[in-house]
């Protein structure tokens, strides 16, 4: 499903180097939930993003659905992290001037052809899915944290992606929001087969998974 | 698409409300500057119910005379017109029209009064609705009968609310009939004039006009609409011409439409107008007008790309295009322009009411009615035309520098670039 070869991500400012990734060799197969663990600074996040097509990688190459990407346009990029990819974010970067049913809709507006009914209707289902079908005209300020992470989770499986990539997730909840998010991620994992990629500093959520993959210093330590 | 942009815009305005009041009172002020400009050059080149035919009425206004290698311009006169110009047959009707002259009155209050001599063609170029009585007829000119037709404010000056067919009022000292009264012109016209009266009590017939210049003007209205027609048989008749007359070597002739008058580049050709060049400058002085607003919105936009990284940056992740995003930020400046643009006619009708209250203090002779700045639709598709300009001049740069934000960064609520 995905495979990384040699990923290197070099950040260079004037006076430093940081190599955030070094010569990384990843696969992850459809229908996996794979945990990314490592101390503070190891390139989580930054994996994660090169994964998810937000950020280039310095050398290497990835492919998603045995498709090669680092050639695609721009154009191509945004019309495969809409169909493909759903992410959910640590804080959570709902669009505040945005109801929860306008946020949820928001990935489908990308898509031609869909109809304003049928928005609705997928938002709808997905936020059915997340527990949160009565929320629907509430605006992100006037919800709870967990509660807004689990907007931010319909967001990302409205438009039925293959694969979630959710960067701690749980890290601004508490234990037993944090425990809810958990449990809807792993029943999208199993009802739907979703493959979901997380980053977590917390064990207990990794230990939930069925793969971790540990980092150190930019490199896979396991 | 559309419509969810419209609707994000909207709330995107509700939210801010600072930046939002910003904006529209700077759109709001640009647009209406704008509009107030537009009606007072409506009310020098447009239709109006009293001028329904401007667009096919030429008004021949200028004669220049080669002589002996100098030339003169000036009005033509009575003479020269009815000789040379009162038989084109391009033209359906053609009238002869003195300048306003102006003529006070004092009754108590200063007040001052324009007068025009005309024939009775003038009653069938223009369209004055009549309040009461009727128009002097082609007998009452030849005779030289003193008749006069005057308007409604000159009516109120001298009657009151009273009716003043029939009674007797007083011009340069000789005693007139007035038999009808009609309604006002638009304010800048020349057809608008107090007292009409028929040309052959012009004193002036006598003494200013010569064989070919004088105070005279025509006006053409011609068969097609095509104003070409009148000009070419209009050239062709001055080339005939030529030496034939003493005291001239060659003639020409310039006879425009309002709107030609006012578009074509050069007033020393009787050739056909080019109108690209005052086009360009006429866009290229609304542009200039509309630059200093338009780049205080843009630093405005500017400085929210900080706000907003974080809404990008979602949007990018989900699959928004830089071009759908700039699409969508373009259509939230222009829907923001709008808003701003009916503010601005809203204020244009306003300021144009107090324009005319201010002219009438200044100048209480003139008393120009209060509805003579009229926002009509030629002048509401310019405005609009306008806000539409200025909101895609202030937003696309700001939109199309959002759109380049690398998302990783804008999701930290960073603005490094691509
Ligand atoms: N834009 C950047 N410019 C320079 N260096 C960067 C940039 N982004 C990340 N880095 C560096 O790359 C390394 C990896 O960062 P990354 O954000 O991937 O860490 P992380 O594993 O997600 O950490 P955390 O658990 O704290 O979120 C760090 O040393 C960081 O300082
Ligand atoms: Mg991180």
């Amino acid at each position: 499903m995905i495979q990384l070869i040699n990923i290197e991500k070099i950040y260079r400012t004037k006076t430093i180097e940081t190599i955030a990734l070094n010569k990384v060799n990843l696969q992850i197969n459809k229908g996996e939930f794979v945990a990314i663990m490592g101390p503070s600074g190891c390139g989580k996040s930054t994996l994660l993003n090169i994964i998810g097509l937000l950020d280039s990688p310095t050398a290497g190459s990835i492919s998603i659905d045995g498709q090669e990407v680092s050639s695609f346009s721009n154009r191509k990029l945004a019309a495969f992290r809409n169909f493909k990819l759903g992410f959910i974010f640590q804080s959570f970067h709902l669009i505040n001037d945005l109801s929860v049913l306008d946020n949820v809709e928001l990935p489908l507006l990308y898509r031609s052809g869909v109809s304003g009914a049928e928005r609705k209707k997928k938002a709808l289902e997905a936020l059915e899915k997340v527990g949160l079908s009565t929320r629907t005209k509430h605006y992100p300020s006037q919800l709870s944290g967990g509660q807004r992470q689990r907007v931010a989770i319909a967001r990302a499986i409205v438009g039925s992606p293959e694969v979630i990539l959710a960067d701690e997730p749980t890290g601004n909840l508490d234990s037993v929001m944090g425990e809810e998010v958990m449990n809807i991620m792993l029943e999208l994992n199993k009802t739907d087969g979703t493959t979901i990629i997380m980053v977590t500093h917390d064990d207990n959520m990794a230990n939930k998974t069925e793969r971790i993959i540990r980092f150190f210093d930019g490199q896979q330590v396991n | 698409m559309l419509k969810n942009y419209i609707k994000l815009a909207l709330k995107v305005m509700l939210r801010k409300k600072y930046y939002t009041i910003l904006s529209l009172a700077g759109i709001g002020f640009t647009i209406m500057i704008i509009t107030v400009f537009a009606t007072f050059i409506d009310q020098v080149i447009g239709e109006n119910s009293a001028e329904p035919e401007r667009n096919r009425t030429l008004i021949l206004d200028k004669v220049s005379v080669y002589n002996q290698g100098k030339k003169e311009d000036g009005f033509p006169s009575i003479h020269f017109l009815k000789k040379y110009v009162s038989d084109l047959e391009s033209t359906e009707v053609i009238s002869f029209i003195t300048n306003k002259s102006y003529i006070s009155f004092s009754k108590g209050k200063p007040t001052g009064h324009y007068l025009v001599y005309t024939d009775e063609h003038f009653w069938e170029i223009t369209d004055f609705e009549f309040l009461e009585g009727r128009s002097f007829n082609r007998k009452e000119v030849e005779n030289g009968d003193r008749v006069l037709i005057i308007n409604k404010r000159t009516r109120e000056h001298f009657f009151g609310d009273q009716a003043a067919t029939g009674k007797e009022l007083r011009v340069y000292g000789e005693k007139f009939k007035v038999i009808g009264v009609v309604t006002s012109g638009a304010a800048f016209s020349r057809v608008n004039a107090d007292m009409i009266l028929p040309y052959s009590m012009d004193k002036n017939l006598q003494g200013l006009e010569g064989p070919i210049q004088g105070s005279y003007s025509a006006m053409l209205l011609a068969r097609s609409d095509n104003p070409k027609q009148v000009r070419s048989e209009l050239r062709a008749k001055m080339r005939l011409l030529t030496n034939k007359i003493s005291g001239a070597d060659s003639l020409k002739a310039y006879a425009f439409t309002p709107l030609e008058q006012f578009a074509k580049s050069s007033s020393f050709t009787d050739q056909e107008p080019e109108y690209g060049k005052t086009a360009i400058s006429f866009f290229i002085i609304l542009l200039l007008f509309m630059l200093i607003p338009a780049i205080s919105l843009i630093n405005l936009n500017l400085s929210r790309i900080g706000e907003r990284a974080e809404e990008i940056g979602v949007r990018k992740s989900f699959g928004a295009t830089s071009a759908t995003l700039v699409g969508q930020l373009v259509v939230e400046n222009v829907i923001l322009t709008l808003v701003g643009g009916i503010i601005g006619l809203a204020l244009a009708a306003y300021a144009t009411g107090l324009l005319v209250h201010i002219i009438n203090t200044f100048d209480p002779l003139f008393k120009m009615p209060a509805d003579s700045f009229i926002i009509n639709w030629r002048v509401l598709a310019l405005s609009i035309f306008s806000c539409l300009v200025f909101g895609l001049l202030s937003g696309v740069y700001p939109a199309w520098k959002m759109s380049k934000l690398n998302p990783v960064y804008a999701l930290k609520g960073g603005q490094n670039h691509d």
